[in-house]
């Protein structure tokens, strides 16, 4: 076990490293530059030279690589002049409420996921199959940014119960302590990950009841509940454990479109930011982080799985 | 046995519907069975005869769709379907145990065995967790499983298929139940752990006085283990007796059929089979549901309904046939089938010292993990026109001998030379035009056929890839191909799941013979097969030999099988050779303990064959991973000595055997002549 971690540990890092290398060339091709954007049009060529000598863009771009792994190395994600802070500061300051928008909506989708994925599978082709079935599609097929200005709409303008914005607070507390204007930004998210989630559970569920050792469970005269619950769920559930390891990455990136809509400063708007005016420290901060997040989402669902699983052991050195 | 006069299970014109999506399938019409206390009732049948359907109308354990539409279930003289659903539960959970078909799935894959196991009592019982524990330890203990007080703890797939089967026969017991179902519980188990079973359940059974109904397609395990037969057909019951009268004289002629196409009663080296097919049991039936397969039919039996009635002698012999066998059926063992004499002295197939070894999933960075031996050594010979059986049970390694002398996996050591030529010295294209030589028949045809290629394209593909002839020739090739199986020619134009097993069995012969090879390697061809279909494709095989000087090395681990075919037939044990020898030899006069035993563990179909001396051996097959020094089934071998350390060399005449003490010395002229 300590084996299979160390070896997935270091294929991780090497993973990071090469997206890091990517990123970096990316991001130096692209015209532009650095200078032009943060200097302005209007800036000189000589502005412009003098900039990039100041901040080493004038050397070779494997130097430049070298020195940002270096300073990495040290805990360093560079300093973003447009923001005027620090990557680490500025994703200090959003990951936070970001982590706290996904998960919340994460849990809520499972919860409701899993009844309704159960609730089809047992009632396979009969009408609440159908229902949930045309529902969840109905949902999965919703932009999401319409879905939220009907959420808005319904729930803060017909029938005003929430506000129709997140909570705008600095810190996290301030954040939780407006919980009601958490509402409708996290339940839109949760929609559109029930539909995704309710549908793996479902086939999975379908294909465990047709499993040969549900009948051996119900030969023991096991009620149906009994059979389900104790029999069928956890291995129907196993699927789950790989969405929610592929979603990890999700939970640091933040949810653009909802950020957006709630006006909810976290991940996703800050990533949309720099992009727009070329900050590159922070983008390549942001991916840095979605990067190690996916590689340990990967890592946790394989470990998650071995522990739930006791079929499956876990060998060093496969891929 | 003193039979109580009321029998256990009752079933009174039991009628079963499936609903599927383009009908209703009629799986059970109007079924009347009876079993008593202490009793064992086989039924009998082939695929689709609603033998399962039967149990599972019983147990309340029909698929999505099934339901039981008429008649009575009498279990203690309550009709099950009236019962309520919690009482209908307790009944099925504690008066009632069920054995599964396949053991390898019918256990929960993420729940230790000795939750597994006591749970009817927790459910039922509302035993205590650590009692539970306690008494599943002592029910896996009484059905023979080592070391139990470890084994509850364990989950399913850190045990072999046997070891799982009777978890599951312990998962019925634990509860005490007053009738056992057992459907298949053997099928999917090597012969020598069939006996293990079957044993077991026969034992429990005097034990606990258990009424068992044993379900299956084998009429030799039901000739050895039952008391009463009721023998199926198409969702009825066709005859019932009991097993004595039943296979001294059957009377219906669908059981004389069945009866007549076991290798075992093979007469003038053909089988008999029976013609056709099982009616669609989706459309209405009028008359014997037989009638159109039987040669003794009349137009009374197609048209007015044929009920079950007793045999006039009085011995509660039942049958629903106007045209009963009058005189019995002898399954004889039969005189040896005349052996194919192979008179080319030089052989087509040469096999020296063949051995094959795979990594054992070591990691990738340390390779040095271990090596499987799937073969270890292993030489013969197959000369033009001949057949050589190989036998063993599953993981001795004959499928993988099969598939290196297809070429299909290269020897890791040893040499295979096919007609004079060594394949390892041959060069890409010469070893590309070897495969027009030897050409494989697989076990499952379906799985072995791309399901979106039509037959002609199956059919044609070797051709293609081997560049034989034009468009038109291979057409022409084609066609001939599904004449020689008997197949029509419109059968080209289907896709392989409008097959059924014996006709897509031909299909896969079909493209086997497509290169006009010299031998074929037929791994398992009939293992999927009912009796009467297996008939036609072993008759199948054996006329093609004759027609076209084939060769084959048939492998399979059916004795019965391999003795009708095969001119010689080799034992495997374990990536060993054993014993190898003429076909009436080894089968007849086994050299060796392990064939012997393999032997003994036959069921046959003639109930009155003396039960066999207890030479059944024991335990589970040695992990190839690191098999035992010298003979490597020492430690199984009733007669092993310390000189077993050594290996036994394959010595002598015609009828070689690998044992140093060996069970017959070889008649005295067979060596003389070798």
């Amino acid at each position: 076990m300590t084996r299979y971690l160390l070896t997935r540990l270091g294929q991780a890092l090497v993973i990071v490293i090469l997206v890091t290398l990517i990123t970096f060339l990316i991001l130096h091709v692209l015209p532009g530059g650095a200078a032009r954007a943060i200097l302005g049009k209007e800036a000189t060529l000589e502005q412009i030279a003098a900039f990039n000598h100041e901040m080493g863009y004038d050397r070779p771009l494997w130097e430049q690589y070298a020195l940002y792994l270096q300073r990495l190395v040290h805990g360093d994600l560079g300093y973003s002049f447009q923001l005027n802070q620090s990557v680490a500061e500025a994703i200090a300051q959003r990951l936070p409420k970001t982590m706290v928008m996904s998960l919340a909506s994460t849990v809520l989708a499972v919860v409701v996921a899993v009844p309704l994925g159960v609730v089809q599978a047992v009632r396979r082709n009969r009408w609440p199959d159908y229902t949930i079935n045309a529902l969840s599609l109905l949902a999965y097929a919703t932009p999401i940014f319409f879905m939220g200005l009907m959420m808005i709409i319904l729930f803060s303008q017909v029938w005003a119960v929430l506000p129709p914005e997140a909570p705008q607070g600095f810190t996290l507390g301030e954040v939780l302590a407006d919980p009601a204007g958490l509402v409708l930004p996290v339940v839109t998210l949760a929609i559109l990950t029930v539909a995704v989630y309710s549908r793996y559970i479902r086939s999975s569920m379908v294909d465990n009841l047709n499993e040969n050792y549900v009948r051996t469970a119900r030969s023991k005269g096991l009620s149906e509940g009994r059979v389900i619950v104790g029999h069928t769920l956890r291995n129907g559930l196993f699927p789950v454990i790989t969405l929610l390891g592929m979603y990890l990455p999700a939970l640091f990136s933040g949810a653009l479109v909802v950020e957006r809509l709630f006006n909810y400063p976290g991940m996703g708007l800050l990533f949309w930011q720099a992009a727009l005016k070329r900050d590159y420290p922070i983008l390549l901060g942001v991916t840095l982080l979605i990067s190690v997040a996916t590689v340990l989402g990967a890592l946790v669902a394989d470990v998650l799985y071995a522990a739930v699983d006791p079929r499956v052991r876990l060998k060093a050195g496969r891929s | 046995m003193e039979a109580p006069t009321q029998p256990l299970l009752r079933l009174r014109d039991l009628s079963t519907d499936i609903a599927l999506r383009r009908g209703t399938v009629h799986a059970l019409d109007k079924v009347n069975l009876e079993v008593r206390q202490g009793e064992t009732l086989g039924v009998v049948g082939e695929s689709g005869s609603g033998k399962t359907m039967t149990v599972l109308s019983v147990m309340g354990l029909l698929p999505s769709g099934g339901q039981v539409v008429g008649g009575e279930i009498l279990f203690d003289g309550r009709d099950l379907r009236r019962l309520e659903a919690k009482e209908l539960r307790r009944v099925r959970g504690v008066e009632m145990g069920m054995v599964f078909q396949d053991p390898l799935t019918s256990l929960n894959p993420t729940m230790r065995i000795g939750a597994q196991v006591a749970e009817p009592l927790r459910v039922h019982q509302g035993v205590s967790k650590a009692e539970a524990r306690d008494r599943a330890i002592e029910i896996l203990r009484r059905v023979g499983m080592p070391r139990p007080d470890k084994i509850v703890d364990d989950y399913p797939h850190q045990l072999s298929g046997g070891m799982r089967q009777r978890v599951v026969i312990a998962m019925a017991l634990i509860r005490s139940p007053r009738l056992l179902i057992a459907d298949e519980p053997t099928t999917a188990l090597d012969v020598t752990t069939q006996r293990q079973i079957l044993e077991l359940i026969d034992d429990l059974r005097e034990e606990f006085k258990m009424a068992v109904i044993l379900v299956t397609h084998d009429l030799g395990v039901i000739a050895g283990r039952a008391d009463r037969v009721a023998v199926m057909y198409a969702g009825r019951v066709v005859e019932t007796g009991t097993t004595a009268d039943l296979f001294r004289a059957p009377r219906h002629r669908y059981t004389e059929a069945l009866m007549r196409a076991l290798p075992e009663s093979a007469a003038e080296g053909r089988l008999y089979s029976i013609p056709g097919l099982p009616p669609d049991l989706s459309r209405p039936l009028t008359g014997c549901r037989f009638a159109p397969r039987c040669q003794f039919a009349t137009d009374e039996c197609r048209t007015g309904d044929v009920l079950l009635t007793l045999d006039a002698a009085g011995n509660g012999h039942e049958f629903a046939c106007l045209h009963p066998v009058a005189e019995p059926v002898a399954i004889t063992a039969s005189a040896p089938v005349a052996e194919t004499a192979a008179k080319a002295s030089e052989p087509l197939l040469t096999v020296r010292d063949l051995v094959k070894e795979y990594d054992a999933g070591g990691s990738g960075m340390r390779k040095t993990a271990g090596r499987v031996s799937a073969v270890a050594g292993v030489s013969f010979e197959v000369k033009a026109g001949e057949t050589l059986g190989i036998v063993g049970e599953s993981g001795c390694g004959k499928s993988t001998v099969g598939r290196v002398v297809a070429g299909l996996e290269p020897a890791t050591a040893g040499q295979i030379i096919v007609d004079g030529q060594d394949i390892a010295t041959l060069d890409r294209r010469a070893r590309h035009h070897m495969h027009r030589q030897v050409q494989l028949m697989f076990q499952d045809s379906y799985a072995a056929m791309n399901p979106r290629m039509r037959i002609d394209s199956i059919l044609t593909e070797p051709l293609e890839i081997q560049q034989v002839g034009d468009a038109a020739a291979r057409r022409a090739r084609v066609s001939e191909l599904l004449d020689q199986v008997g197949l029509p020619r419109r059968a080209l134009e289907r896709y392989p799941h409008e097959f059924s097993g014996g006709q897509l069995q031909r299909i896969g012969l079909a493209r086997s013979l497509a290169l006009n090879p010299r031998l074929i390697v037929a791994d398992e061809p009939v293992s999927a097969l009912d009796v009467s279909v297996q008939a036609q494709v072993l008759n199948l095989m054996r006329d093609l030999q004759h027609e076209l000087g084939l060769s084959y090395v048939f492998i399979s681990h059916d004795l019965s099988v391999v003795d009708y075919m095969a001119d010689r037939i080799g034992v495997m044990y374990l990536g060993k050779l054993v014993e190898v020898g003429p076909a009436s030899q080894v089968v007849r006069a086994a050299r060796h303990p392990y064939t012997q035993a393999l032997l003994d563990a036959v069921p046959s179909p003639d109930p009155d064959r003396a039960p066999a001396p207890d030479t059944t051996i024991r335990g589970e097959l040695p992990s190839a991973l690191n098999p035992p020094t010298g003979c490597r089934f020492r430690t199984r071998c009733p007669l092993a000595q310390d000189i077993c350390a050594t290996e036994p060399p394959l010595q002598g005449g015609t009828h070689q055997v690998a044992c140093h003490f060996p069970l017959r010395q070889e008649p005295a002229q067979e060596t003389s002549a070798a």
